[in-house]
C-alpha cells in the first residue's frame, strides 16, 4: 500500500514534468509570438521595435534557458510575468480560479442532483417506457454541444425573464453567485448529469440482480428501502469514477460556456491567452489543468480503495 | 434610407443643441458601456485600434482637439485643450503653443512643456531612449517634425522641416494625447496616468475598465459622470442583449450593423441609434509581385468584377459609402466628388458590362468555368474581415477564379502581408484623422512602416509630398483627388466601400456628439451626463 | 477478452437466424434504440456522400437579395445574413462533420492501434515509455489538447482533423494494448508461433483482428466526440474556416447575433450536430451491448 502510494505520486510528478516539456515545446511551434502580436495589434511590423519587445520579454533567449527560467520559477512559486498585461502571471490567474471553481462546483452539484435519482429510477423501471425516455434524455445530454445549449438558454432567459445574467465582478453573497452562475452551471452540468445517470443506472442494474438484494426483498423490505439504501450505496463507486472522468470533460464545457456567458473564468482565459501567445499564462494554466486532472484521478483511485475493500493495489 | 434621414435629422438636432447653451445637466451617476474585446493595452500612442481610443481618450488631453461640439472634424474647427493658444511663424515651419499652467497629472504632479516634448520626442522617434512607450505605430505622421523645443514651463515649439498645414490636425487627433515624462511605459499600458477628466481606477483584462471622475480636472464643472464602467464582452450577441435589457447605457462604437439594427430597435423601443461612417474602408490587397496578379490584366479583371453594391447590400443593407481612398463627401472633407469617382476603374455603374469585360480578359488568358484560376484569399481571422472576404470569394467565381479563404491569425497578419506571402488579401484600413497627410503617408508612402503592401510609386510619393506642403486647401484637394485616381488605376488597395454603422444608446444618456469622419476622435466623455 | 463472434452473440441473445437481413431485423427488434441510431447514422452518411445531389445549390453562394430570408419558399431552412442557403449549408456541413469524425478517428485510430499493438506486443521499456507518454497526453482534457494543437497548426480542415486525432490516440492505444496483452498468451497465438510465424505477422494477422470488437465500440463513441470537438473548435474560431459550411462555425458569432430576427440560423445547425452525435451515441451503445458482453447491462 505504502509502496503503491509512493509509486503513484512519483508517476504523477513524472507526468506533470512531461506535460511541462510538451506544452512548452508545442507553444513554441505556434507560428507568431507575442512580439509579433503586440506589433501587429498596432498595425506595424517594424523589426527594430519587435526585437526590442522580444528582448524585454526575454523570448529572444535560447529555448532551454527560457524553459529553465520557467521551471525554476515554478519551483519557487514564481509564475513569471504575463506578456500582455505585464503583471505577475499569478495575479492574472489566481483571481480567475474561484470563478471557474464555483461554476464547476455548481455544475457538478447539479449533475449529481439530477443524474443519480434519474439513474436509479431508470434502473428500477428497466425496459419500461420511462426507462427508454430517461435513457434518450441522458444520451441527448451527451450529444448537445454545450455552446449550443448555452445559446438556447440565453435566448430563453431573454424571452422569459427579459434579461440575461451578466457577470458582475463583486457578487454580494451566495445568491448573487447563484443568479449569475446558475444558468451556465446547468449548461455545463447537463452533460455530466447524463453520464452520471448512465453509470448509476448500469451499476444499479448490476447490484439489483445480486443475491443479497433479492434476499432483502424476499425478507419483505420495502421496495424503496431496498432500492435506495442497499443498492445505491453499492452503486456509489461508479459515480465517483464518473466524477473523476468528468473533471476533465468539465474543463472543455467550461471553456465554451464561459465564452457564451461571458464569464471571466480561468477556462476562457486559457483560450484568449493562447490567441495572444501569452506563454506565461498558457503554460501555467495548462500545468494547473493537468495538475487538477492528475490529482483528481489519484483521489478517485484512493476513493475506490476506500469504498471497495475488494480492490487491492499490491503492485 | 429611413436611417439615413434619421441620421441627418439627428445631426441637425445636434447642431441646434450646440448653438444654444445647454442647461440642466445633472452631475453624477455611472455610465455602463460594453466593450467588444480586450484592448491590447491602455497606451493610445502604442496601439491602432478604436478598442483603445474609445475607453482611454477620456484619461488624457491633447494640446489641441477637434471641436467636440462639431459633428465633422475639419482643420478649421480645432480648439485649445492643454494649449491656450498657438501660432505659426512667418515661414510656416514653427508652431508654438502657449500652455495652461493650472493642469495636474492624475498623480498630482504639475503638467509642463517638458511632458509635451517627451511625448512627441518619443512618438516621432527623435529620442529613442525614452521609456514612456516601446513602440510607435504612427511615427510616419511626424516624419516632417525635426525638433521640439521648450521655452520655460508653459511654451513649446514644434519645428518642422517644411510647411505642413495638416500638422495641427495631427495634434488634434484622438491618437495624439500628451503623455507625462515621469511615467513608465509599463504603467501607461496597464493603468495610465493622464490629465484628462477621468482617472483609470481599474483595468482588469477580459473583464472591466473602470474610469472615475478626476475631481481636479482643469475644466471646472467637468466631467459630469462619476464613473464610466466598460464591461469587456467579446461576444457581440451578448453585448446586444445586455444593451437591450438595460445593463448597458451604450453600445460600443459602430457595434450595431444594419442587419442587426432592427432587432435592437424592436427590443429597446427608446434606443437612440445614430448611423455614421467610421472612416474605415474595406479594401483589397493585391500582391503584384507574384503570379497571377503580377499580370496587370488579371488585376484589372479582378477590379472590374467587384460589385460594390452587393457588398454594401449584404454588409450594411446598402449603407456603405462608395468612394476612393479618402472618405467621400459629404461626410469626408477630402474625398473626390461623385462624378469623378464614376470614371475610376471598378466604380462604373454597369456591373454586367464590366464583368463581361473581365470575363473576356480571363478567357483570353485561358481560364474558364472548367479550368478556373485557383487562388487563396487571405484575411484576418476576425468576423469584420472574414465577412467581406467571403463575399469577394463568391464574386470572383464570376470570372473563373476559384478562391479559398485563408484566415490568418491576427498575430501574423501584417508580417505575412509584408513578406508578400499572399495573393489577394481582404483588409480594413482605418483613418485616425480624416486627413490626407496621415492617410497617404501611413499607407502609400514608399518609406512608411505601415505601408505593408510596399506600394512604391515615386510619382505618388511626389504628389503626397506636394499636397502636404500645399497651404491653399482648394489646390490641395485637387492634388488629393489626383492621388486617389492614381491609386485606383494602379489597383493599389482597391476600396470596396467605406463602412457605415450604428451606435446606440439609452435616451437617458445625453451630451454625446459622435463625429462623422473618424470614430477615433471625440471620446473625451467630459460633456456626457445621465438624466436619471 | 473480446473475441469477435457475431453468431455467438446472436446465439446468446437467443436468436434463431438465417441471412443478413433477418439478422439485422432481429437486432433492430432486440435493440430498438440502436436501430434508431443506425438509421440516423446512415442518413447522416448518405447526406454527406450525396450532398451535391440533395442540395445542388452552392452553399457558399452569397446573394444580397436574400439576406436573412425566412425558411420556406426558395430556402427551405432560410438564409443567413449573406443570403447563403441554410439548407444547402446544413447538408454540406454533414460532409465536413463526417470528414472530421471519420478522418480524426481514422488517423487517431491508425496511430493508436500501431502504438497500442507495439506497446502491448513488445512490452519492456518501450511499453513503459509509451505508457508514460500516453499518461502525459491524457492529463489534458480532449478539448484543451485540441485547442492547443489547432492554434499551433492554424485553421484548416486538414489541421482540424490532426488536432482532434492526436488527443484521441491514447484511448485507442490503451484499449488495443490491453487486448494485446491478454491475447499474447492465448493458445492460438502460441500455436502460430510454434508453426514458425513471424512476430509482426502474428501481431497483424492474429492479434489485431481480435481487438476489433472493443475498437468498433470505442470508434463509434469517439466519432461522436470528434464531431463535437470540431464544432467547439470552429465555434471558438479555431477549427474549420469560412466559407466552408461547418456546423460549429455556423453557430459562432454571426448566427447568435441574429438569433431573434433569424432563429433558424441557430436552430438548424445545432439540431444537425446534436442529432448526428445522438445517432452515433445510440449506435455505439447498441454495438457495445452486442459486441462486448462484459459491459452489457
Amino acid at each position: 500500500m505504502g509502496a503503491y502510494l509512493v509509486r503513484r505520486l512519483l508517476l504523477m510528478a513524472l507526468t506533470l514534468f512531461g506535460m511541462s516539456v510538451l506544452i512548452f515545446v508545442m507553444l513554441r511551434l505556434v507560428p507568431g509570438d507575442i512580439a509579433d502580436i503586440l506589433t501587429n495589434a498596432s498595425g506595424i511590423s517594424d523589426p527594430k521595435e519587435k526585437a526590442k519587445i522580444a528582448h524585454d520579454l526575454g523570448i529572444d533567449q535560447p529555448i532551454l534557458v527560457q524553459y529553465g527560467k520557467w521551471i525554476g520559477g515554478l519551483a519557487r512559486g514564481d509564475l513569471g510575468f504575463a506578456y500582455v498585461s505585464e503583471q505577475p502571471a499569478i495575479d492574472e490567474i489566481l483571481p480567475r480560479i474561484p470563478i471557474s471553481g464555483k461554476l464547476a462546483g455548481m455544475a457538478l452539484f447539479f449533475a449529481v442532483l439530477l443524474g443519480v435519482p434519474l439513474g436509479v429510477i431508470s434502473a428500477v423501471r428497466q425496459n419500461t417506457k420511462l426507462d427508454y425516455f430517461l435513457r434518450v434524455i441522458s444520451l441527448s445530454g451527451l450529444s448537445l454541444p454545450a455552446f449550443w445549449l448555452g445559446l438556447l438558454v440565453l435566448m430563453g432567459s431573454v424571452h422569459w425573464f427579459g434579461t440575461i445574467p451578466i457577470y458582475n465582478s463583486d457578487p454580494h453573497g451566495f445568491w448573487d453567485d447563484v443568479a449569475m452562475l446558475g444558468l451556465p452551471a446547468i449548461v455545463v452540468g447537463f452533460r455530466s448529469s447524463a453520464l452520471i445517470m448512465r453509470l448509476t443506472r448500469s451499476s444499479m442494474l448490476e447490484v439489483l440482480r445480486q443475491d443479497y438484494i433479492r434476499t432483502a426483498r424476499s425478507k419483505g423490505a420495502s421496495m424503496f428501502a431496498v432500492n435506495f439504501k442497499h443498492a445505491l450505496r453499492n452503486a456509489l463507486l461508479p459515480v465517483v469514477t464518473v466524477i473523476g472522468i468528468e473533471a476533465a470533460f468539465l474543463v472543455g464545457g467550461l471553456i465554451v460556456t464561459e465564452t457564451v456567458f461571458n464569464i471571466p473564468g480561468v477556462a476562457r482565459f486559457l483560450v484568449e491567452a493562447i490567441l495572444w501567445r501569452d506563454y506565461p499564462i498558457v503554460q501555467n494554466l495548462v500545468m494547473l489543468i493537468a495538475f487538477v486532472v492528475v490529482t483528481i484521478n489519484f483521489l478517485v483511485d484512493m476513493a475506490y480503495m476506500a469504498l471497495d475493500p475488494r480492490i487491492k493495489y499490491s503492485d | 434610407m429611413r436611417k439615413r434621414m434619421a441620421f441627418v435629422a439627428a445631426s441637425l438636432v445636434a447642431l441646434g443643441v450646440a448653438a444654444t447653451p445647454v442647461f440642466a445637466q445633472k452631475a453624477g451617476g455611472t455610465l455602463h458601456i460594453s466593450h467588444r474585446e480586450n484592448p491590447p493595452s491602455a497606451s493610445i500612442h502604442e496601439e491602432s485600434t478604436i478598442s483603445v481610443n474609445q475607453p482611454f481618450m477620456a484619461v488624457f488631453n491633447n494640446l489641441v482637439v477637434f471641436d467636440p461640439n462639431e459633428k465633422k472634424n475639419s482643420p478649421d474647427k480645432i480648439v485649445p485643450d492643454l494649449a491656450e493658444s498657438w501660432s505659426w511663424d512667418a515661414t510656416n515651419t514653427k508652431l508654438t503653443f502657449k500652455l495652461r499652467t493650472d493642469v495636474k497629472w492624475h498623480d498630482g504632479k504639475p503638467f509642463t512643456s517638458k511632458d509635451v516634448k517627451c511625448t512627441f520626442d518619443a512618438v516621432s522617434g527623435i529620442d529613442e531612449k525614452l521609456d514612456i512607450m516601446r513602440k510607435s505605430p504612427r511615427r510616419i505622421w511626424y516624419v516632417n517634425l525635426k525638433e521640439v523645443t521648450t521655452n520655460g514651463d508653459s511654451e513649446v515649439t514644434f519645428v518642422l522641416g517644411r510647411p505642413q498645414p495638416s500638422f495641427l490636425s495631427i495634434l488634434a487627433a484622438g491618437y495624439s494625447p500628451v503623455y507625462s515624462c515621469h511615467v513608465d511605459g509599463r504603467v501607461m499600458r496597464s493603468k495610465p496616468i493622464g490629465t484628462g477628466p477621468f482617472k483609470v481606477a481599474e483595468f482588469k483584462r477580459n473583464e472591466v475598465i473602470k474610469l472615475v471622475k478626476n475631481p481636479d480636472y482643469f475644466k471646472k464643472g467637468r466631467p459630469y459622470l462619476d464613473v464610466i464602467d466598460w464591461k469587456i464582452v467579446p461576444n457581440r450577441s451578448t453585448r446586444m442583449l445586455g444593451f437591450q435589457t438595460g445593463q448597458f447605457d451604450m453600445t460600443f462604437d459602430s457595434d450595431v450593423s444594419f442587419p442587426m439594427l432592427k432587432d435592437v430597435m424592436d427590443q429597446k423601443k427608446d434606443a437612440v441609434c445614430e448611423a455614421r461612417p467610421t472612416n474605415v474602408r474595406s479594401d483589397i490587397l493585391i500582391n503584384r509581385d507574384a503570379p497571377p496578379f503580377d499580370n496587370p490584366d488579371v488585376r484589372r479583371a479582378l477590379v472590374d468584377t467587384i460589385d460594390f453594391r452587393a457588398f454594401s447590400q449584404i454588409l450594411s443593407q446598402g449603407h456603405h459609402l462608395e468612394g476612393a481612398a479618402m472618405l467621400p463627401p459629404p461626410y469626408g472633407v477630402w474625398g473626390m466628388p461623385k462624378e469623378m469617382l464614376a470614371t475610376l476603374p471598378g466604380h462604373g455603374t454597369d456591373i454586367a458590362k464590366s464583368r463581361a469585360e473581365a470575363q473576356a480578359i480571363m478567357k483570353k488568358l485561358g481560364y474558364s468555368a472548367d479550368k478556373p484560376l485557383k487562388i487563396k484569399v487571405a484575411t484576418r481571422n476576425i468576423a469584420i474581415y472574414r465577412d467581406p472576404a467571403v463575399i469577394l470569394i463568391d464574386q470572383l467565381k464570376q470570372i473563373y477564379i476559384e478562391a479559398d479563404l485563408e484566415p490568418i491569425d491576427s498575430s501574423v497578419w501584417y508580417n505575412k502581408i509584408a513578406k508578400k506571402d499572399y495573393q489577394v488579401g481582404m483588409n480594413l484600413t482605418g483613418g485616425g484623422v480624416d486627413d490626407p497627410d496621415t492617410f497617404f503617408y501611413e499607407n502609400f508612402y514608399s518609406k512608411s512602416e505601415r505601408n505593408y503592401t510596399s506600394y512604391n510609386n515615386p510619382e505618388v510619393d511626389k504628389l503626397i509630398d506636394a499636397q502636404s506642403a500645399e497651404t491653399d486647401s482648394e489646390k490641395r484637394k485637387k492634388l488629393v483627388w489626383e492621388i486617389e485616381k492614381k491609386l485606383a488605376e494602379d489597383a493599389a488597395r482597391p476600396v470596396i466601400g467605406h463602412n457605415f454603422d450604428n451606435t446606440c444608446w439609452d435616451p437617458k444618456m445625453k451630451g454625446l456628439k459622435l463625429q462623422v469622419n473618424s470614430i477615433y476622435n471625440g471620446w473625451r466623455f467630459e460633456d456626457v451626463w445621465l438624466d436619471k | 477478452m473480446a473475441i469477435i463472434d457475431h453468431d455467438a452473440a446472436l446465439a446468446r441473445a437467443g436468436a434463431n437466424v438465417t441471412g443478413r437481413w433477418s439478422q439485422a431485423m432481429f437486432l433492430a427488434r432486440r435493440y430498438p434504440l440502436g436501430a434508431v441510431g443506425a438509421f440516423i447514422v446512415t442518413v447522416f452518411v448518405l447526406t454527406a456522400v450525396f450532398a451535391d445531389v440533395i442540395a445542388p445549390t452552392d452553399p457558399t453562394a452569397t446573394n444580397s437579395k436574400f439576406s436573412l430570408a425566412h425558411p420556406g419558399g426558395l430556402f427551405w431552412l432560410g438564409a443567413d445574413f449573406m443570403g447563403r442557403d441554410m439548407y444547402s449549408r446544413v447538408v454540406h456541413g454533414a460532409r465536413i462533420s463526417l470528414a472530421v469524425g471519420a478522418g480524426a478517428m481514422g488517423l487517431g485510430g491508425v496511430i493508436g492501434i500501431t502504438v497500442g499493438l507495439a506497446s502491448g506486443y513488445l512490452g519492456g521499456w518501450f511499453d513503459l515509455l509509451l505508457q508514460r507518454l500516453l499518461d502525459i497526453m491524457q492529463s489534458l482534457p480532449l478539448l484543451v489538447m485540441a485547442i492547443v494543437m489547432a492554434a499551433a497548426l492554424g485553421p484548416s480542415l486538414r489541421n482540424t482533423i490532426i488536432a482532434i486525432a492526436i488527443p484521441l490516440v491514447p484511448t485507442v492505444a490503451r484499449v488495443v494494448r490491453s487486448s494485446t496483452l491478454s491475447l499474447r498468451e492465448q493458445p492460438f497465438v502460441e500455436a502460430a508461433r510454434a508453426v514458425g510465424m513471424g512476430e509482426l505477422r502474428i501481431a497483424v494477422r492474429h492479434v489485431l483482428p481480435n481487438t476489433l470488437a472493443p475498437l468498433i465500440v470505442l470508434a463509434t463513441a469517439q466519432i461522436g466526440s470528434a464531431i463535437l470537438v470540431e464544432a467547439s473548435l470552429s465555434f471558438l474560431g479555431l477549427g474549420i474556416p469560412e466559407p466552408h459550411p461547418s456546423w460549429g462555425r455556423m453557430l459562432s458569432e454571426s448566427a447568435a447575433e441574429y438569433v431573434r430576427t433569424a432563429p433558424w440560423l441557430v436552430i438548424f445547425p445545432g439540431v444537425a450536430i446534436s442529432l448526428t452525435v445522438f445517432g452515433t451515441n445510440l449506435l455505439g451503445d447498441a454495438l457495445r451491448d452486442i459486441l462486448d458482453p462484459r459491459e452489457r447491462t
